[in-house]
């Protein structure tokens, strides 16, 4: 008997134009891991919120067809009492988080789904030691940096020992490694596991099976052989891809040059020690490195948002700085008035910088009213408007896809001839299609990383 | 520490500033939970003191002019509707800097237990109501989480060549400060519930034992209350 199964599944959000999912049928067997693949908006997280019982639950909006999970009709089921068969990672870590420390917040699943007290902590112990994050075990949550984070979501999913795990893309912040890690330590589980993904290069090695949602239909559920010749003939750019870095000489006059800088949010624990950058006018360099190794800060130094504690950072012209968090980017009421910010309210300009991100007649809808992926654009076309002359771009293709991660590529190397571009990425596809040369924090920090 | 004798202590101490008759002990009482509050981090501690002097503040400028007691005026002021004539007796200042500090005391004791006790360990100690103990412990979390959204918010700003400069600037983030605050309570809920928030037969994670210091402060809070009826 199938784990789970959907049958004709059709959902709509309140006052949404359209459906979200659409005669969606398919069944879900014990210890298969599928990939689910789609554009943002296809539905993917539509169709894990349904499994999960909190569509229709949580969200309302007219449900039609039948979601069954380990032998309980969804509708008459509450996601919580799901919860244990089910255990769902959310795309975004930090609004998942209940408590202020690691090991808590691990514990709170188990202590919800009634774990008897004596086992609650060894298996919140153990799940953060299959994660990788033991180590975490007393540190607060707000201290976190967003790879550590996600490390210590998956761990309090992984507690639950369900018996259907679902990820929505749980390796967005993740370090190579540590992606495949999640993928595999899923897979180890036992369970029958579905991962969306927006890497796909992260996720099809390991998948059984392969979903790909669009506009909210299943236009393909296949083995992973057949999916792969499926995409290569269909959807090209969602299959896995060499990333092979380059390493040109960096060339052209320098636009930002950061020597022997050292930083520590708090003196006693440096971020930075003795670390080196060398930016030029017309490359794009991308800044790789492992979870927590202070990616993000020297980023920050860079753009000038943050002052190193010690060395010297000279830069030239405007510099802008793009967030890894596109909620940051939803000040104004209207996306043109959004983009318009930085250019004094120049709505020409903030229309030409959307159109150029494929928000063309978005200009006068609430910034919240936009899609997880159509978000990230907007927060970048917000950045884009200002023609800067150092652009520093956080984690850009955080819940980009494929498709729209070529254009946003095609794009950076267009302008790259007008500026100086850092990219701070663990995507290393895009890294190495997007890079002249990548520079790392890995490893020794101390070593100079031009 | 165990933080519910510590919280206990901290009620007990607001409650003997609610119960206190006099301006000094009120005072007194302040200035412990002043003391108590300085063991936060600087960068933590200032919203909170700020706050917590700012209501204090707040309460004895108003108050002499609303308030209507005492015959040995200071100061006369005009009529004005509504709230009738404007005057300032001595009687109404000391009521004001007794009212002034009293809010003071509260507030910082709920400043102490928002900065320096463990909300998690707090919550996993409620034996029951524990829902109303975690939607406190969530609304203590609204402050510190509001700081560091509206420092992002400066901080992308900046990230653009956006300065936000004076009290126009800053009262401009305030709408999307609580927009973003909604839609991160939404999902978080939603995260909760698919976590098995809410559900039958719930259990804790085992609690350490209580030893010497969490019986004293457990009873320093009820001799607290004690003192404020009777005493002070």
């Amino acid at each position: 008997m199938a784990l789970a199964r959907v049958e004709n599944l059709s959902f709509r959000y309140p006052e949404a134009p359209g459906p979200a999912l659409d005669g969606v049928s398919l069944e879900l067997e014990r210890g298969e891991v599928v990939a689910l693949l789609g554009p943002s908006g296809g539905g993917k997280s539509s169709l894990l919120r349904a499994l999960a019982g909190l569509v229709p639950h949580f969200h309302g909006g007219s449900f039609g067809g039948r979601v069954e999970v380990a032998g309980r009709d969804t509708r008459n089921t509450r996601p919580a009492e799901l919860a244990g068969d089910v255990a769902t990672l959310f795309q975004d870590p930090e609004d998942q988080v209940v408590f202020t420390r690691v090991a808590a917040e691990v514990a709170f699943g188990l202590e919800n789904i009634g774990t008897p007290s004596a086992f609650i902590l060894p298996r919140a112990a153990a799940a953060l030691d299959a994660v990788g994050a033991e180590h975490l075990a007393d540190r607060r949550v707000a201290e976190l940096s967003g790879g550590e984070l996600q490390r210590v979501c998956l761990a309090s999913v992984l507690a639950l020992e369900p018996g259907l795990l679902l990820l929505d893309e749980p390796t967005s912040q993740l370090d190579p490694d540590g992606a495949e890690e999640a993928i595999e330590l899923a897979r180890a589980a036992g369970a029958a596991v579905v991962v969306s993904e927006q890497r796909p290069d992260r996720v099809l090695g390991a998948s059984d099976r392969v979903l790909f949602l669009d506009r909210g239909r299943i236009v393909l559920d296949a083995p992973r052989a057949e999916a792969l010749d499926w995409l290569a003939r269909n959807r090209p750019a969602w299959l896995p891809r060499e990333a092979e870095l380059r390493g040109r000489e960096p060339e052209g006059e320098p636009a930002c040059r950061l020597d022997a800088v050292s930083f520590g949010y708090v003196p006693e624990k440096p971020v930075l020690a003795d670390a080196a950058l060398d930016l030029r006018r017309g490359e794009v360099v991308a800044l790789t490195g492992p979870n927590g190794s202070g990616k993000t800060t020297l980023a920050k130094i860079a753009a000038g948002l943050l002052e190193a504690n010690s060395g010297t950072v000279a830069r030239s012209g405007r510099a802008c700085y793009l967030s890894q968090d596109p909620g940051r980017y939803l000040v104004r009421e209207r996306v043109e008035d959004e983009v318009a910010l930085a250019v004094d309210g120049d709505l020409e300009r903030a229309r030409a910088a959307l159109a150029e991100l494929g928000l063309a007649g978005y200009g006068a809808r609430h910034p919240r009213d936009l899609s997880s992926g159509e978000r990230e654009r907007l927060a970048l076309a917000a950045v884009l408007v200002a023609e800067p002359d150092l652009l520093v771009l956080d984690e850009p293709t955080r819940g980009v896809d494929p498709e729209r991660k070529d254009e946003l590529t095609a794009l950076l190397r267009a302008q790259a001839h007008t500026r100086a571009t850092l990219v701070v990425t663990n995507d290393r596809v895009f890294a190495a299609a997007v890079a002249d040369r990548s520079v790392s924090t890995a490893d020794d920090r101390e070593a100079a990383l031009v | 520490m165990s933080p519910v004798p510590a919280a206990a202590l901290l009620a007990g101490l607001a409650a003997a500033a609610l119960l206190a008759d006099r301006t000094i002990s009120v005072a007194a009482i302040a200035l412990v939970l002043f003391a108590i509050c300085l063991r936060a981090p600087a960068s933590r501690r200032r919203v909170y003191l700020l706050g917590a002097m700012l209501s204090g503040l707040g309460v004895f400028l108003v108050s002499p002019f609303v308030a209507s007691i005492g015959s040995h005026v200071l100061w006369s002021g005009p009529t004005v509707p509504v709230l009738g004539r404007l005057d300032v007796t001595s009687e109404e200042l000391r009521e004001a800097l007794f009212q002034g500090l009293r809010l003071t005391a509260v507030a910082l004791a709920f400043a102490a237990y928002a900065l320096l006790l463990d909300h998690d360990r707090l919550v996993q100690a409620a034996g029951f109501a524990r829902r109303s103990v975690l939607a406190i412990a969530l609304a203590t979390r609204l402050v510190p989480t509001l700081e560091r959204d509206a420092a992002g918010l400066v901080e992308a700003l900046r990230g653009r060549g956006v300065e936000v400069a004076g009290l126009h600037g800053r009262a401009r983030l305030v709408s999307p400060l609580l927009a973003g605050s909604l839609e991160r309570a939404l999902n978080l809920a939603e995260a909760m519930e698919a976590r098995g928030y809410g559900r039958p037969g719930a259990t804790r994670s085992p609690q350490p034992a209580w030893g010497g210091r969490e019986w004293l402060a457990l009873a320093l809070g009820a001799l607290a209350v004690v003192a404020g009826a009777l005493w002070l």
